[in-house]
């Protein structure tokens, strides 16, 4: 009977950590400490209300609520916070992970099983969290005869495209990373990498598997490329702007759903390929491929692959909401901050005790709506896109290809026309009537 | 800034450009290539037209590079290099380029053009697509279909009928 672990003893486990936090803290103190110290000489502090402001004052500040607000107010607005945290890459990897539990979770009860269950007492609630570990502590493992640079770029590049996708989507009213005018044309440039990548990575693993997964990865998203691209070309006719937050300002009263269906289901169907789902999933086809082009991918590798796939289906769905359902817009739901707390401040006891907190509110008002409503829209796009995963078979690649280039190019045609009847019968559209 | 920004350009778009000829695997070279056509998209962003520099990047790097991936990976190598390389060869070609280069930059500096100067604003693409779609439409129509029918040429040529003819099945 074979052990993973014949040797394993807690004691040693516990040797081993201990012995890592000893060598963290002397390497910090002797190092550490004085490069920081070192580093702080030579940096020009921000001079605040005729005070130079360093570290310690910054962490001083933070202890006093009516000096740390204005100072959180400020740092929320930064790029870096923008990039970081909220429309950016921890809101998006956040999503994506409550994808990957809820996907589970939902093809599980759909196919009248449990699921994950065991891990975290609820409902299996840390499942993710102890995949994240097991996939962190895995070794990873590179083919003997692997082109070895392009095996280690891919998942890499793989994980940062799909990053560079989510910077483009608006989630609140000035809530982006990267507004830029051309953000359409933005995302076009980016999905058109994908490809590159997904063969270049199962080129390098030299193996037959991922080799064949690549070739039909790539055969599926050229394809799908066109008509994704034709299917939003309505929506530009329309709205005369590439700017992804302009396009959402302009379905105010409206969502383009409704007068482009057929770009919609385009665009969705589309999607679907373009994100390698069931049943468009051919280039990971588990039980013809082992996992196509993810075959060789081991330990962290294959999570960053995974990390990236999942941030990419966030933003695709976040991109149908933007383009089709509306983005932001949508009725007040959230209750507007109390007006006389940023006037009079909150009076504690009556007459006596008056706090005044500078810097409220913290988040405006439209942006907590706007997000709320965004969010709502995403994760029913979502969900929408993981249902067939428990409902439909996988289709063969000829099929697949037959529905890119002749069904779906020529239904996205259709979108085109009706746009240009609505652009040219003056109902919508710059000087139309609506 | 901007000469810092335009000298990185110019030497990743020269320096890949070199790698995508003299490299001996066929995939790192067309990985550098792609690294040329993105150097290129980056000029055009320095000159103000983000909306070239997309499309530079969304068809030539997303596209005609996977377009050039696919065909290295799926064709024999012998097929696509039979000729043998030569050093002649090599010389020949370095210094026809040259020639090519002296040629093309004294037309340039004769022409005049270093020495213009004009305050007309960039001609922006929404006018530029405005014309195609109200004066110019006859030859947007043209256009179009001279593509068309070359692509329909195009796939008329390469098809190929061998194996069995009709594999998909139609109840």
């Amino acid at each position: 009977m074979s052990v993973i672990a014949p040797k394993f003893r807690l004691g040693y486990l516990i040797k081993g950590v201990i012995d890592n936090i000893f060598w963290i803290i002397l390497l910090v103190t002797l190092i550490g400490i004085p490069i920081v110290q070192i580093v702080l000489i030579y940096i020009d502090f921000p001079i605040i209300d005729g005070e130079i402001w360093n570290p310690f004052r910054v962490l001083d500040a933070l202890t006093h609520p009516e000096r740390a607000l204005p100072l959180v107010v400020s740092f929320m607005q930064s790029d870096l916070f923008k990039v970081v945290a909220f429309p950016g890459f921890g809101f998006a990897a956040l999503i994506a992970a409550a994808t990957i539990f809820i996907e589970r979770k939902m093809l599980a009860k759909l196919q009248l099983r449990v699921g994950p269950f065991y891990c975290g007492k609820v409902e299996g609630i840390l499942q993710l969290m102890a995949d994240g570990l097991k996939l962190i502590s895995k070794e990873i493992i590179i083919p003997a005869k692997a082109d070895k640079p392009i095996f280690w770029a891919a998942p890499v590049l793989f994980a940062a495209t799909a990053g560079a996708f989510v910077a483009l989507i608006p989630v609140a009213p000035g809530w982006v990373v990267a507004d830029i005018d051309l953000g359409l044309l933005a995302v076009f440039a980016v999905i058109g990498f994908f490809p590159i990548i997904t063969i270049l990575s199962a080129w390098s693993s030299n193996s037959k598997f991922p080799f064949i997964g690549g070739i039909r990865a790539l055969h599926q998203m050229v394809s799908f490329e066109i008509p994704l691209i034709l299917s939003v070309l309505g929506i530009v006719m329309l709205t005369g702007t590439l700017n992804l937050a302009e396009i959402v300002q302009s379905q105010a009263n409206f969502p383009w759903i409704i007068f482009m269906p057929v770009g919609a289901v385009v665009f969705f169907i589309t999607i679907l390929a373009e994100l390698e789902r069931i049943p468009f999933d051919l280039p990971e086809a588990e039980s013809e491929i082992v996992a196509g082009w993810l075959t060789e991918f081991s330990g962290m590798m294959y999570g960053l692959v995974q990390l990236g796939t999942y941030l990419k289906l966030y933003a695709f769905a976040g991109l149908f909401v933007v383009l089709f359902l509306g983005g932001w817009n949508g009725p007040d739901i959230v209750p507007p901050f109390p007006a006389e707390i940023v006037t009079d401040g909150i009076t504690i006891l009556p007459g006596a005790l008056t706090v005044e907190i500078p810097g409220l509110p913290l988040l405006a008002h439209e942006m907590i709506n706007g997000t709320i409503w965004f969010m709502l829209k995403t994760i029913g796009v979502i969900l929408v896109i993981l249902l067939p995963r428990g409902v439909f078979p996988r289709i063969r690649i000829d099929m697949l290809l037959h529905i890119g280039w002749y069904k779906l190019i020529a239904l996205s045609f259709v979108n085109i026309f009706i746009a240009l009847a609505l652009v040219y019968g003056g109902v919508i559209g710059p000087g139309g009537i609506l | 800034m901007v000469d810092a920004l335009f000298l990185g350009f110019a030497v990743l778009t020269i320096v890949s450009a070199i790698a995508a000829l003299e490299m001996r695997s066929l995939i790192y070279g067309s990985i550098a290539l792609m690294g040329t056509l993105g150097g290129i998209a980056g000029f055009f962003i320095l000159l103000d037209s983000p909306f070239v520099a997309l499309f530079q990047i969304a068809v030539y790097v997303g596209s005609i590079a996977v377009l050039i991936l696919f065909t290295v990976m799926l064709v024999k190598r012998e097929l696509i290099f039979k000729m043998k390389e030569d050093r002649k060869r090599r010389y020949a070609g370095i210094g026809l380029m040259l020639i090519m280069m002296v040629a093309l930059g004294s037309l340039l500096f004769s022409s005049g053009l270093p020495s213009i100067t004009t305050d007309e604003p960039p001609v922006d693409y929404k006018e530029i697509g405005k014309d195609f779609l109200t004066y110019y439409w006859p030859a947007l129509i043209v256009m179009g279909l001279v593509l068309a029918g070359s692509i329909t040429g195009a796939i008329a040529l390469a098809r190929r009928v061998d194996g069995v003819e009709d594999e998909q099945r139609t109840d």
